[in-house]
Parts: C-alpha cells; structure tokens; sequence
C-alpha cells in the first residue's frame, strides 16, 4: 500500500508537462503485458502433464498431519513404487490449519491432487460438488476390496449413494478423564453406560472434592451433542434436513445450564479456550478439568502433553449411540486422468498388509479387520494400546452408523459453538439460544 | 515503507521552498531511455496484470455466480445480484461482521493517530537518547500484522497472562480478556493501538518541516505552549495527519491476522471478533461460497473507496497546504 503512494503521487506530478507521450507508452507497455501473459500461462501449463506416453504414471497425493504421519505414509507409498515401479507419487503434506483452504485453493487452480484425505466434515462438501469420484463401481468389480471392512465404517464414507471416500481408519467419541487427579482425591472413574445426570453429579463431585471443575462443558461440541440426539431417537441430520427440533436443542443447552449452575464445569471463558484451540489445549490436559470430550484416537497426542494418567470411557448414555466413524478418508478426484491407478493405491493403502503394518494406527484403527487385529497384537505404545482396547470393546455395542454430516455441516458446527457460547455467557437463555441455532443452521444447510 | 513516503505529504508544502528539479529532469527522457524504463518496469507491469488486474476482474465477474471454488468453470451458474441482495436482506452474519469492524475502525483509529501524535511530539525535541526511543516505539509496527505477536497478545491478555498479574499488583482482579465476548474486541483494538509507531514516524517527519520562524512569530505574539500547538502545530500538520487518517483507516477496516489468530479462525468467542475480512475468509474457504465471499469483498472495496471519497472532500475544510496552492 504504502509503496503505491510513490508512482501515483509522480505521475500526477508529471502529468502537466507530457501528457499525451506517457500515455502512449503507458498504453504499448500494458499490451506487451497482454500480449506476453498468455504466454506466461503456456508456459506454466506445459509442467502441468503427469501421465507420460510410455506407461509410466505419476500420481500426486496430499494429506494433512505431522512428521510421524508424513514417514509412515512416505514409506507406505514407496512399498507401492517398489512393488509397481511404473507408479511414482508426488507427496505434498501440511500440518491440519490451512489444509483445506490449500486443497480448495489447489482445485480451484486446476491442479488437484489425484489422491487426497478429507473427514466427515467435508467429505459431503466435496462429493456434493461432484469432486470426488464416485468408489462405488470398484468396489462392486473388487478392484476396491472392501470385504473386510466393517459394514457401518464402509457406509459411513456413502454420500448421495455414492462411495465418496474410503475410510482410512476407525475411530469413534471417548471420554477422557484425568486418572491421576481422581486417584489423588479418592474419587471414582467414570464408566461406560452411566446416564448423563449421573455424569453431571459426578463432575460436580470432583469440582468439589478435587478443586479442579469435573467435566468440560460441551454444549458446543458438536459430536456430544450428535451422540445425546441419537440416544434420544434423533440425528443430526436426515436426509437433506435437520434431523432435530428446537425443543431439543433447548434441553441440551438446558443441560448445561444446569451443570454450570451446579459448577460441574469451568466457568464460560475457560470452556471456550478448550473449544477453541487445538488438541494439545484441551483442559484435561492443561489441567483445567477433569474430562475433554475427544476422539478416542487422540488419546496418544493428549498423553503427550501431560504427565498425568489418562483414561478412557464412552459417552455418557448408552453407548449404542456411538458408530465406528471414518476417522479420516481417502477419496480420489473426479477428474483424475489416472483414476485406475489411484483407486488401487488406495486398495494398496487399506489392505495390503505390509502397507498397513507399516501404518499403523496413525490415522486411527486399521478399516480391514483382519489386519486391525494384527496391528493392534503388534503396538507397544501404552496409550495407543488403550485407545485400540477402548475402539474395540466399544465396537460391540455400535449402532448404525449414522449418515456423513450434509453440506453445510461446517457451518452448522460454527452456529453450534456460537449458540452454546451464547448461552454459557449468560447472553441468552437456552431455548433463546436454540431458536437463534435452528434458524441459522436451517439458512446454511439451505444455501 | 512508511519512511520512503514518510516526505510524500508534504511535498507540495516545501515544493515553493525547493525549486523541483527532478520534474524538469524528467521531461526530456529521449526515446530510447523511455523504451528501457518500460523493459525494466515490465516484471511489475506484468504482476500488475496477472497476480492483481486479472484476478480482480475475474472476482468481479465470480460475485454475480454461485462460485464454490471446487466446481468446474464451466458448470459455475450466473446468478445475477442474488450474492448482492443475499448479503443486505438475509445474512445477519454479515450485518454483524460491519457493525463489529465499524467499531474496531472508529475507536482503534482516532485512538492510535493521537498516540502517534503524542509521541512523535516527545519524540520531537533533541535529548539525549532519543533516537532509540523513536525506534523503539516503531518497533511493534515493524511486527505489522504478524502471527506471532498476535499470540504473545492472546497469552498476555488470557486469564493467567501477564496483564492480569499487573493488575494484581493494584489488587484489581482481571478478567480473561481475550475469552470474553465483552472485551475481545476491545484487547484487539488495544493491539492495534500499541502498533503506532508508522503513523508516528510520518508525523515525526511532518514537525520536522514546521518552520521555527512560525513558533519564534508566536511566542513574540505571546502564546502559550498549548497556543502554539493549535495555531501553529496543527494547521502545519494537517497533511499529514490528513495522510495518516486516509492510511490508518483503510488499515483499520483490514484488520485481519489478529483477529485470525486470536480467534483460532473463527471469530469467536460468540462473533466478536468477526472482522469484515475474517467473515469474507471464512465464507470463501470454509463455507466454499467464493461466489459470496467476492461479492462480499466487492462491497468492501467499494464501502472503502466511498469512505475515502468523504475524506478527501472534507479534507479541504481542514488541510492547509502552507504554500497556499490550494486554498
């Protein structure tokens, strides 16, 4: 900006002496512009190729995590470059924040990648605009070998009926407790199966005893509320809609209002800063209370930022209402000129079991279930351990999986977390707070 | 930056002073010379044209259509001015995303012109030292809009941060400043007021060229220190902080990485901090509404522009120009 303030200031200062020359030159000097871009253009367009004439394929793939996740998937691919030495991948991966600004921002651009990892979250925004190729024809001709998969997991990557992404692991909604802090304070766990009343009293229990308020109040968080909707005989969505009343909405927050009253939870600002940062911000890991509503398969980076012991449980309620969710997908772009090839390295990704050795539980448990029973035989990572133990006991009592979050559904969880807050502020009484949630999310997914 | 332009005002003031030879120089550029400043000027011309003109048309073109950044071109819909009509009748976001940067624009830069003022007017006396002064309060400028200082903002103002422990000291309790819907906004304004120092060194230029024979006429004419500052220092300085108000304010509706940052991208807690471009950024890229988000950015430039307009056609009631050109 401030730059820009030179040549503006000069050549209106120039402009009384040579007007008409300046503005030839000005005008033969914009073509040459006009005329050299296209050029430019060409010129960039010409490194675009990547399927050679002589058979060999180079696919380029993106994904979202940290260096751990960036070496296990490395080494994975270059097992399918060894095995199929005619394919070679273009890797390019990012730390979560900015990914899908950068993968809408590279679609846009005409350049996507032929494989990419997307979540629940976005996976009906992207198959909603057709730009994900649809799975379904391989796996009916098991190019796609999802046999082994579990039903409800293969379902849940289902959009429009259409297999919009494959998932690359399984994991599903846990209850992290600090163990330490209750120990210490002669306090009991919670287990699976206890109601959500005798959750709140529980939490309130701690706040009391322990001095460090029971439970993170999760009014916003969408993932609690979708679990407590579906023991009450709803969802999130259905079909195109939303799959909840405002009345519902009220007793939730109605809930909440209750637990903060009883002081079973921190106070408003506390609960935002646990809303709003980063896994490693969660206040059972700051010490800040005594349970964070995660995913089960966070449970290993959570470990990493305390030195207090964690445990695990479900969600309040039964827990039928949890589902073996895709912690992550793959999916492959629809206008991908190596379709073929992309979706076998997927298959590669998912059943081949050295691939899947080699990768893990990074991205959550194994989706084939012969192989998740021998990764989960051979992890030495004590929390990993737990977390599998948890996702498996858990396993048995899953419902149906519930239909992937509609387009909108971004939206829909920020109007959530705006609501919440604004009743947790003491801005709006719950049901004002609900009305105010159901207006707004009804304009999203309407849009 | 803002030192290379920092003489730009008042430049007409002393043009009657200094006879302007670069101006005379210029006009006689040969052919040939010209051709060459054309050849060197080309990277930029270009870049103009291709990363700023082109784009710019093309978003134009994107806020009539339902552009979702992820369809193909040639599927994307003309919608006409449903993005234009949506934004003014049916998106409360949007009414509340102006209304918060209204605000922010209107306490934060008043606020941060007259801390600049204040200062470069210590600043403008020689004693000892005071070179490292004058950098030191331009320092948090030269930190611009970066994310780190965002975050030492939000770790300084949080409920445990070392703002609250000052208080302490007093025996005032704090509040969580930056978590609370209350006073967010208000955390961020105090930030873009601590980064005055551009606005400062602008306005330590201008002083400089207000000629002492002015003070020397007032002082034997009787006037006080606070006289001379009105009579004297202000209509001397009204170009530049004319300048300033003009620069400061197109800043100030822009604000963006703070709020970014400090709401982890969301605007919260509970859309206070939800800055004009913060919306048009989360509309855009999480939303992948581009079609809106253009429309959005649209109506910003122009809202801009229009605000500039209005200053430019009040400034003649208050700019003095000392060479009288204008007047």
């Amino acid at each position: 900006m401030h730059p820009a303030t030179h040549p503006t200031a000069n050549a209106s200062d120039g402009r009384t002496y040579r007007t008409p020359l300046l503005r030839r030159r000005l005008l033969r000097g914009m073509l040459a512009a006009v005329v050299a871009l296209p050029l430019v253009g060409a010129a960039a367009a010409c490194g675009g190729d990547d399927a050679g004439s002589d058979g060999k394929v180079k696919l380029s793939i993106f994904w979202w995590g940290g260096d751990a996740r960036a070496q296990l998937t490395e080494q994975a691919l270059d097992l399918y470059t060894t095995k199929n030495p005619d394919v070679t991948f273009e890797k390019v991966w990012q730390a979560n924040q900015g990914y899908f600004d950068k993968l809408a921002t590279l679609t846009a651009g005409g350049n996507p990648p032929d494989i990419f990892q997307i979540d629940d979250n976005f996976l009906a925004e992207y198959a909603a605009r057709n730009a994900t190729l649809d799975l379904k024809k391989y796996a009916d001709s098991g190019d796609l070998d999802t046999s082994k998969f579990p039903p409800s997991l293969l379902q849940y990557g289902e959009v429009d009926g259409k297999l919009a992404g494959l998932a690359a692991g399984e994991n599903t909604q846990g209850l992290v407790y600090n163990k330490t802090l209750l120990t210490k304070n002669g306090l009991p766990e919670p287990t699976t199966g206890m109601s959500w009343e005798e959750h709140i009293a529980w939490a309130e229990q701690v706040s009391k005893k322990a001095g460090v308020p029971g439970t993170q109040d999760p009014s916003a968080d969408y993932k609690a509320f979708w679990v407590w909707l579906r023991q009450q005989g709803k969802d999130l969505y259905a079909g195109t809609d939303l799959g909840f009343t405002t009345e519902d909405v009220t007793r939730w927050f109605e809930l909440w209002k209750g637990a903060r009253d009883r002081g079973a939870t921190p106070t408003p600002d506390i609960i935002h800063e646990g809303n709003a940062t980063d896994i490693t911000k969660q206040l059972v890991v700051t010490g800040k209370s005594g349970t964070s509503w995660v995913w089960v398969n966070q449970m290993p980076e959570l470990k990493k930022n305390t030195a207090d012991e964690l445990g695990v449980v479900a969600y309040p309620g039964d827990p039928s209402a949890q589902w073996a969710r895709a912690s992550m997908y793959w999916s492959v772009f629809r206008g991908s000129k190596n379709a073929d090839v992309a979706v076998d390295v997927i298959n590669f990704l998912a059943n081949d079991p050295e691939a899947v050795k080699l990768l893990g539980t990074d991205r959550g448990l194994p989706s084939n279930m012969d192989l998740r029973r021998v990764v989960s035989d051979d992890t030495t990572d004590p929390a990993m351990k737990q977390s599998i133990e948890v996702e498996n006991t858990l396993a048995e009592t899953f419902g149906e999986a519930p239909q992937v979050p509609i387009k909108g559904h971004s939206k829909v969880r920020a109007e959530l977390i705006k609501a919440a807050e604004n009743a947790q502020y003491g801005r709006a009484t719950p049901a004002e707070a609900a009305a105010q949630f159901v207006e707004a999310s009804k304009a999203a997914i309407a849009s | 930056m803002a030192l290379t332009t920092a003489p730009d005002p008042t430049r007409r003031g002393t043009g009657s002073v200094r006879p302007d030879a670069t101006r005379r120089g210029t006009g006689r550029i040969r052919h040939g010379e010209g051709l060459a400043g054309y050849v060197f000027l080309s990277p930029w011309l270009i870049g103009l044209m291709a990363i700023t003109a082109m784009p710019m048309l093309l978003s134009l073109y994107l806020s009539f259509t339902n552009y979702d950044i992820l369809t193909p071109w040639s599927e994307v819909e003309w919608v006409g001015l449903a993005n234009y009509e949506r934004m003014f009748t049916s998106d409360p976001s949007w009414w509340h995303s102006v209304r918060v940067t209204l605000s922010f624009a209107l306490i934060a830069v008043p606020l941060k012109l007259a801390a600049a003022l204040g200062v470069a007017l210590l600043l403008n006396r020689a004693w000892r030292g005071v070179g490292l002064f004058r950098g030191l309060f331009y320092l948090p400028s030269l930190l611009g809009g970066s994310v780190a200082l965002a975050i030492v903002w939000v770790n300084m103002f949080n409920r445990e941060g070392a703002f609250n422990s000052f208080l302490a000291l007093f025996g005032i309790e704090g509040k969580p400043w930056v978590n609370d819907p209350d006073w967010a906004l208000e955390t961020l304004m105090v930030l873009a007021i601590w980064q005055f120092g551009a606005p400062m060194v602008i306005f330590l230029a201008g002083l400089k060229q207000v000629p002492t024979e002015l003070y020397e006429a007032a002082s034997v004419d009787g006037a006080g220190a606070f006289r001379k500052f009105v009579n004297v220092t202000l209509p001397m300085l009204s170009p530049v902080i004319f300048f300033n108000l003009v620069l400061e304010t197109i800043n100030g509706f822009q604000g963006f990485t703070a709020a970014f940052v400090l709401s982890n991208g969301t605007g919260g807690p509970v859309d206070s901090t939800l800055m004009y471009t913060l919306n048009l950024y989360i509309t855009g890229f999480t939303d992948l509404e581009m079609g809106y988000a253009s429309a959005m950015a649209w109506v910003f430039l122009i809202a801009i522009a229009l605000i500039t307009v209005v200053f430019f056609s009040t400034g003649r009631f208050w700019v003095h120009y000392s060479d009288g050109e204008d007047r």
